[in-house]
């Protein structure tokens, strides 16, 4: 039983950044129907501008983080200005493409400034933890859980409450109408993206925190695949949920079935998922008409 | 004045040559082909090798993503059980290239299968998404299976061979590529002019609508997933000959991205494009590799790897902002300014 407490907590805590990388594929999947793959990849990137901010001032984890989350602003608002508004349009696959062209192009750009040794993001809370009973956290991971918590309440707060939040649901419900109801569509992506990006910016300092950067930062985002399509890729709270499932599902496999099975235990579920709702458990069941 | 191509009858919309010029092309392409390794240095003819290896693989994906319009980035995963059959057949078996081959692509056919069967239900990027599922476990079972697979340590395999003449060149092992790539040429072609072609080119546009008029969209599917495998299969045991070693690290993710990009730099949905793409984008990479490297070791090794990523992920990026027909678009548009001059149209 504390073998399996300890693989749940353990699993949980990996869960909440799958859970957080996740609403930022959900929320770019909703309010533009496209699969950002460059998601990971942005993250590793303003974990690496991170961590040349953290070695050249001092600044307390919090405070890191809130001028991690302007910059990911700006990197997600160029980024769709640059690369992804000229697609308007075109084909979805074009985009999702250009998405991966992107990636290609940031894994690039991250080795060729920073090197491709390992880093550790220097922050003040470093190795510092909690032990709860027979579990130890670590101080970031606890962090990891309350900042999920706080994006969760906050894209609720916005997307249900806030003048934005309202126009990109009636754009992720239908564009063309949206566009005519008068609201401004081209801003709906800029903004999706931007949060997108600052989501993306909050887990790359959380993982950056919690396991030190590298060069394959951005398989993180592949890993949170799973919980994306587990959810369904429309669903932001969805995504979050399935991450925190995935995690503890990983973590169980990998404990009481088999080594090794921690890689692929996500993807296996997905395949059986998708075969009985293939929207994902909260993704809306897309109705054809001809 | 000759004005166009106008097709009379149903027999010249599906013929193979649409007229008399294209089959000298062909015929002279074919001549080309076979006297260019005498012209090539052994370097060249190997890289040749290299993508008329990918051009068959690519064939097959863009069968299923070109014209069935099934996004897939399981190329890598069907590669691997392609080149994974070939290396442990014909080293650990002793058996010959002539049998190897075939089984490569039934075997990965019938993965295709099990692949295509829960992908039924499944669109666009949620299908895209699966088949990538399916690169990263298959990836996994060739590591942990190690008694059939060796792990992560790789199989080297023995020099191709056909009917007991060593294959021992590149230049030798051109021609069985020549002639297996000419295959996958005429049967893409043949399938796109047949029923099979244009049930798939159906489902592509709109699949509700396809079942409406009667094709079986289900059945037609998991034709598109078989055939594309067995394609990408034979490819995949070619390059375990080619590069006479195996290991899970040559079907990397990034092999799946790749072929997709090649499919869309081509031109979607058409075999001369696919064909095109893949020397595009390998031809771009070793144009890359010849620039950086005549301009002396100022770079390391590091930077050439990511300066190389750099420029193909740009190259992506360009293609499908200015040009999302690919090459065998910007062709079509010259041809038909060409054919129509002096008049636009």
């Amino acid at each position: 039983m504390d073998y399996f407490i300890l693989l749940t907590v353990s699993g949980i805590a990996i869960g909440v950044i799958y859970g957080l990388i996740g609403m930022g594929y959900a929320l770019i999947f909703k309010a533009t129907s496209v699969v950002n793959f460059a998601h990971g990849e942005i993250m590793m990137l303003i974990s690496y501008m991170a961590f040349s901010i953290a070695s050249s001032w001092t600044l307390p984890f919090w405070g890191l983080l809130l001028v991690c989350v302007f910059i990911s602003a700006i990197v997600g608002l160029v980024i769709e200005r640059v690369f992804i508004r000229p697609m308007l349009g075109q084909d979805v696959f074009s985009t999702v493409m250009v998405t991966i062209g992107l990636a290609v192009m940031i894994r690039a750009v991250v080795v060729l400034i920073w090197g491709a040794d390992p880093l550790l993001l220097p922050t003040d809370i470093g190795d510092s933890g909690v032990e709860f009973g027979l579990v130890f956290l670590y101080t970031s991971q606890l962090y990891a859980i309350g900042l999920l918590a706080f994006c969760v309440l906050g894209m609720w707060v916005f997307l249900r409450f806030s003048r934005m939040g309202v126009a990109m649901r009636a754009t992720a419900a239908r564009e063309t109408t949206a566009l005519l109801m008068g609201i401004n569509v081209t801003h709906v992506y800029a903004i999706a993206w931007a949060i997108a990006a600052v989501i993306a910016g909050i887990s790359g300092v959380l993982l950056g925190t919690i396991y030190g950067l590298g060069p394959d930062l951005w398989t993180q985002g592949l890993r949170a695949f799973p919980a994306v399509i587990l959810g369904g890729l429309d669903s932001v709270f969805g995504a979050a949920i399935s991450g925190i499932l995935i995690g503890v599902l990983e973590n169980l496999s990998e404990g009481y079935i088999g080594q090794g099975l921690k890689e692929i235990s996500g993807f296996l579920v997905i395949l059986v998922v998708l075969m009985i709702r293939p929207y994902g458990l909260f993704g809306t069941p897309e109705i054809e008409r001809v | 004045m000759r004005t166009g191509v106008f097709e009379e009858s149903y027999s010249e919309l599906i013929s193979l040559y649409r007229n008399p010029t294209q089959t000298y092309w062909t015929v002279a392409l074919v001549l080309a082909a076979l006297v260019a390794p005498l012209l090539l240095t052994n370097h060249l003819t190997s890289l040749v090798n290299g993508m008329m290896i990918a051009a068959v693989g690519v064939i097959g994906l863009n069968l299923l993503t070109g014209t069935t319009g099934l996004i897939s980035f399981g190329q890598a995963g069907f590669l691997a059980v392609g080149g994974y059959t070939a290396a442990v057949l014909s080293a650990d078996y002793g058996m010959p290239l002539w049998l190897c081959l075939p089984a490569s692509g039934l075997m990965a056919a019938a993965f295709g299968l099990i692949v295509g069967i829960p992908s039924l239900r499944l669109k666009g990027l949620y299908l895209a998404i699966t088949t990538m599922a399916f690169t990263i476990i298959i990836t996994h079972i060739i590591l942990s299976a190690e008694s059939i697979t060796h792990g992560s340590s790789g199989i080297s395999t023995p020099k191709p061979a056909i009917f007991g003449v060593e294959l021992a060149t590149d230049k030798s092992f051109y021609y069985l590529i020549l002639a297996i790539l000419t295959l996958a040429i005429l049967g893409s072609a043949n399938i796109k002019r047949s029923r099979i072609g244009r049930a798939f080119l159906a489902i592509r546009e709109q699949d509700i609508a396809a079942r409406v008029m009667g094709v079986p969209v289900a059945r037609y599917k998991l034709y598109a997933f078989v055939v594309s495998s067995f394609y990408v299969g034979v490819a995949g045991a070619l390059m375990a000959y080619h590069i006479r070693f195996v290991n899970v690290d040559s079907f990397s993710l990034v092999i799946s991205i790749e072929a997709v990009s090649m499919i869309i730099v081509g031109g979607l949905g058409s075999t001369a494009g696919a064909v095109i793409g893949v020397v595009f984008v390998l031809g771009l990479a070793e144009v890359l590799n010849y620039v950086i490297g005549s301009m002396g070791g100022t770079l390391g090794s590091v930077s050439v790897l990511e300066l190389k990523g750099f420029i193909y992920g740009l190259t992506i990026v360009l293609f499908l902002r200015f040009e999302p027909e690919g090459l065998m678009g910007i062709y079509r548009e010259y041809k038909n300014r060409w054919v129509n001059w002096p008049f636009r149209y």
